[in-house]
């Protein structure tokens, strides 16, 4: 039972993990593919994103610049002539409160000396004539029209820049203006990449100008502070082609993309946390994680339902054959699916019928052959009908034998001792017996009653019954030899008679014998009876029948037991086979 | 579309429970020491209150003030600044002028320290430099002390033709003696005489201005000190009995009707010393916020009071004022 409750299962595992893939792989692969091509795209819709972003910004710090520069434009339009106008000493101061940025401006004329000075924190100062052409701005404001310095940092923490612009002549001059560049801020903080990134401004040396916390660029040159965001644009590379992934100051994963501010040769970086960036991508993984795991599990109770129902039937008909193959041919197997398996067991069931059918009728043939001869019993069995074995009257030969001096010896000797005898004497009659196609009606103890010609006939039933007869006395005789070796006193005799009896089945329920009624019968008995040893008595129908094929000699008159009248007696001769010692 | 709204639902869920977490402890506590009395005091607290909330608190809210108010009486802040330390506040402001800063760094070496003031804390030993304070203490400059000097060139401006003018000193102050130092250096530049008139309490402003009005002095500039800032009215009003043409660090100063102020925009240094407040509760260490300076250096003008003193303004001074009162 367990190795059948255990092949059981292996089929509902099959079943259910075949079930439960087709549905789960194919999610599965979708739901890969969907968040590769997804990844994929967010890569290259952050790329674009924060391509734009860095640029935008990039333009915006530009546009700082630009408008201070604009602004100290509007300084050097006019020749400088004579002494100084107060109109541009107004011009300058209204400049100082335009552009906050602007700490000081330094107005210089065509020969390099120093005009004007104004200042939000020192004193002003007018003419000095101080000569400043051989300042690096002068000289970069001449030939480059606007110049750029150096960033310093005021005190080690607020940066400066220098900004110097001539004219587009020489006799107009110069202005040199210094800048703070904490006002960066205002800009630099207002840009926001998506939720919580933002930007921030490095020089050519890597130091940082501009970040939404101001106290970062305060710390001036540290390179501690600067170390993550000198990293964040190495990550980016030279090319600034697309983003790169870097790590902030706290060590978190973010991408980043740069632009560069081409003016004062700054670099803008713009960086978003990772998780951020890809947080649509996360969100869209999650989600397909989610449904795959949903997926997954619908499929395994789909898979666990649908391997049940395919199971459920083959169990069925296993335990149905197993009940069948027990002998319960009365079990129906039942099976409403509406398919193959129903009919398979439906088939089974009419097999189980069929079965039912062939038994009894092997039960019957093996009653059959307990009085029949092989021969016949398969000849009743192979026509299936055992309208042979019906009551009827015929012609049969009656052969009645038993041995002589039994009762004594039975008397006398060991019980094993008398069933060995009666073995040995039974396997000697029964082989003859068979060999002859002869019936045998019934037997007890030591003597047996043999039908000839009944229930089917044969050629010459007389000649066949003597024969029968004479290999009876010959192989009885030969034990006989070996009994009287050991001392048994015991002979074997034969009576047989022919006439019309009665043959047909009699008994109850399933005790069935096949036997014969009429005076042959007891005559046949009586003639045994009065049979001595190796002796075969024949009664005259049966001595005439055989008179010219075998040697039969009548003995005489005898008076028979329960006959009124003699009869005239014929013996069988035979001869008996020489020793085999 | 169902399922978003289902997971938002759930991160709404979440983030319902939160905030009940974050009230449980109890609200941290702001020690704020300031050298006068409220009333003055009120703008630059609103500017200070905006400071926090720009770092996400909120007065009353997340976050408690406990106030000291020394009501003008300087002498007092160092045992104001000790009682605000030994209560354990989380954070101690030192509000309007170096003398509450150096108060409330002699009153605790690990409480963290904001300051506002008007002076170079690095030269009055505040902090050791402005991008790494070091310490416990940082804070906000504004540029008024250094712009001193700035203020007698606009009253030459103002005046071209006096040969000297009087400079109004607070001894007491810790940044007198730079100021003077730096007024002295600006009227040899610009060749005048400079008469250096001490008052260090309202009793001896009057004598102050007889001493200005005696000397014949062209105008009164006032050194940058919280002591004259906060008494701008009272100033304003012996200018005007005095007919004496003065500029102070304080745009209240025009504001009550005297003529001219140039100086640290007090809006922008309180509002970051309280935006660096906020941030030194939410975890900054002092160390990593250097000191700022206020960028925004304001020039008041009241055209009123140069009207009545008989004043022309010149138009350079005009355009390049902030502010204009007519």
């Amino acid at each position: 039972m367990s190795v059948q409750r255990l092949r059981f299962h292996g089929l509902f595992r099959k079943y259910f993990l075949v079930l439960f893939l087709a549905v789960v792989i194919p999610l599965a692969a979708n739901g890969i593919s969907e968040a590769w091509f997804g990844y994929r795209d967010q890569r290259a819709r952050l790329d674009q994103l924060l391509g734009v972003e860095a640029r935008s910004a990039a333009a915006r710090i530009q546009g700082f610049l630009d408008d201070i520069t604009g602004q100290l434009g509007w300084l050097v339009q006019l020749p400088w002539t004579g002494e100084l106008d107060e109109r541009r000493r107004i011009d300058a101061l209204r400049l100082l409160r335009q552009v906050p940025a602007i700490v000081s401006l330094t107005l210089v004329d065509g020969s390099g000396r120093e005009r004007l000075y104004v200042s939000r924190i020192g004193l002003n100062r007018t003419e000095s004539h101080t000569d400043r052409s051989g300042e690096p701005a002068i000289i970069g404001a001449r030939s480059a029209r606007l110049w750029y310095g150096e960033v310093s940092y005021y005190r080690g923490s607020e940066p400066y820049l220098t900004v110097a612009i001539s004219g587009n002549r020489p006799s107009v001059g110069a202005v040199v203006a210094e800048v703070n560049l904490k006002l960066i801020w205002d800009v630099i903080s207002s840009i926001r990449v998506g939720q919580t990134g933002y930007a921030f401004v490095l020089d050519s040396p890597g130091r940082l100008i501009a970040h939404p916390d101001i106290s970062l660029v305060l710390r001036g040159a540290d390179e501690a502070t600067l170390a993550p965001f000198q990293a964040a644009r190495q990550a980016v590379g030279p090319t600034s082609a697309g983003f790169a992934t870097s790590h902030d100051a706290e060590g978190s994963p973010i991408a980043v993309a740069a632009a560069p501010i081409p003016g004062p040769d700054w670099t803008i970086v713009v960086e978003q946390p990772l998780t951020e960036a890809f947080g649509p991508i996360y969100a869209a993984l999650w989600r397909t994680g989610v449904l795959l795991l949903g997926g997954a599990l619908f499929a395994g109770l789909l898979a666990y339902a649908l391997a049940r129902r395919m199971t459920q039937p083959i169990r069925l008909l296993e335990e149905g054959t197993e009940r069948i193959g027990a002998g319960q041919f009365d079990h129906l197997i039942e099976i409403r699916t509406g398919d193959e398996l129903q009919r398979l067991a439906d088939s089974f069931n009419a097999m189980a019928a069929e079965l039912a059918v062939s038994q009894e009728r092997q039960e019957r043939i093996a009653k059959l052959k307990r009085f029949l001869a092989p021969q016949v019993a398969e000849l009743v069995d192979r026509k299936g009908d055992d309208g042979v074995l019906e009551g009827r009257r015929t012609e049969v030969v009656v052969v009645f034998c038993d041995l002589r001096g039994f009762t004594a010896f039975s008397a006398r000797a060991a019980p094993e001792e008398v069933m060995s005898v009666l073995s040995e004497y039974y396997d000697a009659l029964g082989a003859i017996i068979t060999r002859y196609a002869a019936t045998l009606t019934s037997f007890s103890g030591d003597g047996l009653m043999v039908l000839v010609n009944a229930p089917v006939p044969v050629d010459e039933p007389a000649v066949r019954a003597v024969d029968l007869a004479v290999e009876m006395q010959v192989s009885v005789q030969e034990l006989i030899v070996g009994w009287r070796e050991r001392g048994y006193r015991i002979g074997f005799g034969v009576g047989l008679a022919m006439g019309p009896a009665t043959v047909g089945r009699i008994g109850y329920e399933n005790r069935f014998d096949y036997t014969a009624i009429g005076s042959v019968v007891n005559l046949a008995a009586r003639l045994c009876a009065s049979a001595s040893d190796s002796e075969i008595l024949v009664d005259a129908t049966a001595a005439e029948a055989v008179k010219d094929k075998r040697h039969v000699h009548p003995i005489g008159m005898r008076l028979i037991k329960g006959y009124d009248e003699e009869f005239l007696v014929y013996c069988v001769g035979f001869t008996q086979r020489p020793q085999a010692s | 579309m169902r399922r978003r709204d289902a997971l938002a639902w759930l991160g709404g869920a979440a983030a319902w429970t939160l905030p009940v977490r974050a009230q449980s402890p109890a609200m941290p506590i702001i020690g704020y020491l300031a050298p006068e009395s409220p009333r003055p005091f009120d703008s630059r607290l609103k500017a200070f209150r905006q400071g926090l909330a720009d770092a996400g608190y909120v007065e009353g809210r997340n976050v408690e003030i406990e106030y000291r108010w020394a009501e003008g009486r300087y002498d007092r802040l160092p045992a104001l600044a000790a009682d605000l330390a030994s209560q354990k506040v989380a954070v101690l402001v030192a509000s309007g002028g170096a003398p509450a800063a150096l108060a409330a760094k002699a009153a605790t070496k690990t409480i963290t320290i904001v300051f506002e003031m008007g002076g170079d804390p690095v030269a009055l030993g505040v902090v050791d430099s402005l991008s790494r304070p070091g310490g416990n203490l940082t804070g906000v400059s504004s540029l008024s002390v250094e712009v001193s000097r700035k203020r007698l060139e606009f009253m030459h401006d103002l005046r071209p033709a006096a040969p000297s003018f009087a400079a109004a000193v607070n001894p007491t102050s810790p940044t007198s003696g730079s100021q003077v130092r730096n007024l002295q250096a600006a009227a040899e530049a610009l060749g005048v005489r400079l008469h250096v008139m001490n008052a260090s309490n309202e009793g001896e402003f009057e004598a102050m201005f007889l001493a200005a009005t005696r000397e014949q002095a062209g105008g009164l500039v006032f050194t940058s000190d919280p002591y004259f800032a906060f008494r701008s009215t009272q100033l304003a009003d012996l200018c005007f009995r005095y007919s004496m043409p003065a500029v102070t660090q304080s745009r209240d100063f025009p504001a009550a009707g005297g003529l001219m102020s140039y100086g640290g925009d007090f809006a922008q240094s309180h509002r970051r010393a309280g935006s660096y407040a906020g941030q030194v509760l939410s975890g900054a260490k002092p160390s990593g916020l250097p000191v700022q300076l206020v960028t925004k250096v304001e020039l008041v003008i009241n055209l009123k009071t140069a009207n009545s003193l008989s004043i022309a303004v010149p138009p350079s001074l005009i355009s390049g004022a902030d502010m204009v009162i007519e």
